[in-house]
Order: structure tokens, then C-alpha cells, then sequence
């Protein structure tokens, strides 16, 4: 899938950015905390951070970075110090903010050809997946490229921000939203500053209609209302009509907001279809 | 895993902080003699680099090695970057 795109700038703009949204495309209809289950497609990483990261608790041993699960990165820098051996070739990558050992697992001779062909000192593309070996961490790599247009260097830098930056706003914002969206914002020009304003305001809309339990911050007044004490032991019920009065609010969104509270089965009519009382022990 | 010599991005205002210590810049070919080139940084400042360039050098190469002073850098590793270089984007 990676593999077989091209080295011009359209691209390696789209390279980091396509893979995490399929991630996101699936999760939507399985609405879950963000950072737990939604693993991103390709990660854009550098060493340092590859260095820092953490193992995850879990059976998979998987990694953390930025407190999200790493499952593919992708990682720009300088090829060093290759050996070629008959079941492997391993090198050393080392994009400036220091080195990592890769090894890539040979099966066929031709698929590694062009690998043995280069010479240290060049900029290569490595994507893999990040294991635990003899106590160090490896890159495992898949696909090993050489670079030939520059500007993906700077692309991979800039998306190794941009992903730094999303995951560590996501973290903070991990209890008021169901979902985070990566894909919206990577798809669109990674290096324009205008992607950084698209994002937050995105988040803002989606954080102030929810709370953390998916009420509307309406239906929740309703609810409050009703279950009052002093409302919760009178036997007919609230009137609609008190409820609109009380809470100030038109008759119309009254009526929602107790169909839905319904629905939810935290409050039931009593005497009529006009009275309404909280369900209690919710 | 070895993080112990990272090469910091500089551009020709912030080489003089990291005197002595590996850095990493890319600068356009202004004029290219025996063993130095001179080139102009992300920012407009003029920079030379010492070292032994590859032949043929383009108009963008990017330099690693050690910065001698706040002008110049005793380069290890040349990389040339192409003629058409987003030189713009990569002041970050």
C-alpha cells in the first residue's frame, strides 16, 4: 500500500496523512474513548521521540508515544553502518536527533537489491514497526526508500510536529470528547499554519454540546429539575408547562428534551402526558 | 538507541549558540572554491562552509558537522538538496 506511492511532493504530504484516516473512518461507528482503541495508522516519528517511548501495559507490547499506540511508524533520516547479511540487512538510521537500529528481514534478493545499492550517508525513508529486542528498541522495517525529493525531509519533520502537537492536545482533551479526528486536518496542507486552526475549533464545537455522558447540556437542566427532591416527592409530577416556566425555556424544546430523557429512560409521565416525574436511583 | 550526538537545525542567526557542537543546516550555493563554500542560510546571512564538497554540487545542499563560529561550519557530511529545494518551508 505504501510502498507503492511516489517521491514527489503531493505524495509525501499525502504519506503521513492518508493512513490515519481510515483509523478514524472505522471508529465512527464504534464511538469509544479516543486514545484507547484507535490505534494510528502510520506515525510520523523521529528517533528521539522513538527513544523516549514507552511500553504499553497490554499483551500486544505495543509502544507509547505521546500517549498514543504505536503500531507503524515512519521515520526520515541518514542510512549508516549497513551489513548485509544472507537473512537480513540491518543499518542504522540516524535523522539528527539520533540513531536507531533497523533491520530489514530479507526473504527474496531482488526486494532488497536496492537497498544493498546504497551507500551511507543517504537520506532514506524507513516504515516499520517498532519491537523490543534484547532490551533495545529495533525498527523492524517494511519498506526502505531512498529520498530523492528533499522537500521530504522538511514534510516529515513538519508532520513529526504536527502529530506531537494532535496527540498531545487529544491527551488533554481526552475526557470531553467520544472521538478525536486526526484525518481532517493531516489531509489538509500539513505545512500550512491554516490545518492548526482548523483542528481546535473543531474540538471546541464537539466539547461544548457534550458532556462527558453524551446529555445535551439541556436535556441535563430537564433532568436536574426533575430530580430535585422537592419535585421527585410530588406524586403528579412536574407539569410541561412549569418546566418551561422555570427554566425559561419554549415549550417546543421542553417537549424534546422529555422525549429524549424518555427514551433514555430516566423519566416517565405520571398522571397524564403532561406530567412528568424523574425515574429515582439514576 | 543512541541519542547522545544530535545535530541541531541552525540557520545563520542561531549558529553562534551552537559553537563546537554538531549542527545541520541547509544553504543555497552562492560561490564554491577549493575546499570552502560560501552559501547563503535560511535567513539571508552569508555562511561558509569548510570541508571537501561533492562535485557536482547543486544549488541547495544541506551541511552536518561542527560550527566552528557564528559564520562557519567545518562540514563532515554534504548532501545535495536539488536545484528546487522549499527552502521557505524548511525554516522551522
Amino acid at each position: 500500500m505504501f510502498s507503492s506511492s511516489q517521491f514527489d511532493g503531493t505524495s509525501a504530504f499525502s504519506g503521513g496523512g492518508f493512513m490515519p484516516s481510515q483509523p478514524s473512518q472505522l471508529a465512527n461507528s464504534t464511538p469509544s474513548p479516543a486514545k484507547n482503541c484507535e490505534t494510528q495508522g502510520l506515525l510520523s516519528v523521529t528517533v528521539k521521540q522513538i527513544s523516549e517511548a514507552s511500553q504499553s501495559g497490554d499483551e500486544k507490547s505495543n509502544f507509547i508515544i505521546d500517549g498514543v499506540d504505536v503500531n507503524n511508524i515512519t521515520v526520515v533520516g541518514m542510512l549508516f553502518n549497513k551489513n548485509i547479511r544472507s537473512s537480513d540487512i540491518r543499518f542504522h538510521l540516524d535523522d539528527g536527533t539520533g540513531r536507531v537500529e533497523c533491520i530489514r528481514w530479507v526473504t527474496e534478493h531482488f526486494d532488497t537489491s536496492q537497498l544493498e545499492a546504497l551507500e551511507d550517508a543517504t537520506y532514506v525513508r524507513v516504515n516499520g514497526h517498532l519491537q523490543s529486542f534484547q532490551g533495545q528498541k529495533r525498527l523492524s522495517a517494511f519498506s526502505v526508500r531512498p529520498v530523492t525529493n528533499f522537500d521530504e525531509v522538511t514534510c516529515h519533520f513538519i508532520e513529526c510536529i504536527h502529530s506531537y502537537l494532535q496527540n498531545s492536545k487529544v491527551q488533554s482533551q481526552s475526557g470531553s470528547l467520544s472521538q478525536s479526528q486526526p484525518a481532517d486536518s493531516s489531509l489538509s496542507t500539513p505545512v500550512r499554519g491554516a490545518s492548526n486552526g482548523y483542528q481546535p475549533s473543531l474540538m471546541n464545537d464537539l466539547s461544548m454540546q457534550y458532556s462527558a455522558d453524551g446529555l445535551k447540556s439541556f436535556d441535563k437542566l430537564v433532568l436536574n429539575y426533575l430530580q430535585q427532591p422537592s419535585n421527585i416527592d410530588r406524586e403528579m409530577g412536574v407539569h410541561v408547562d412549569e418546566l418551561s416556566q422555570q427554566l425559561k425555556a419554549p415549550k417546543e424544546k421542553i417537549k424534546d428534551a422529555i422525549e429524549f430523557l424518555e427514551r433514555e429512560g430516566l423519566v416517565y409521565s405520571s398522571i397524564d402526558d403532561y406530567h412528568y416525574k424523574a425515574v429515582e436511583g439514576c | 538507541m543512541d541519542t547522545s550526538n544530535p545535530a541541531a537545525f541552525v540557520n545563520g542567526g542561531l549558529l553562534g549558540m551552537h559553537v563546537g557542537r554538531k549542527v545541520r543546516a541547509v544553504i543555497q550555493v552562492i560561490r564554491s572554491d577549493v575546499g570552502s563554500v560560501l552559501g547563503k542560510s535560511t535567513d539571508d546571512r552569508q555562511i561558509v562552509v569548510k570541508g571537501s564538497p561533492p562535485a557536482p554540487l547543486t544549488t541547495y545542499v544541506e551541511v552536518i558537522g561542527v560550527a566552528e563560529n557564528d559564520n562557519s561550519i567545518r562540514a563532515e557530511i554534504w548532501t545535495n538538496f536539488g536545484d528546487t529545494f522549499g527552502i521557505a518551508f524548511y525554516s522551522f
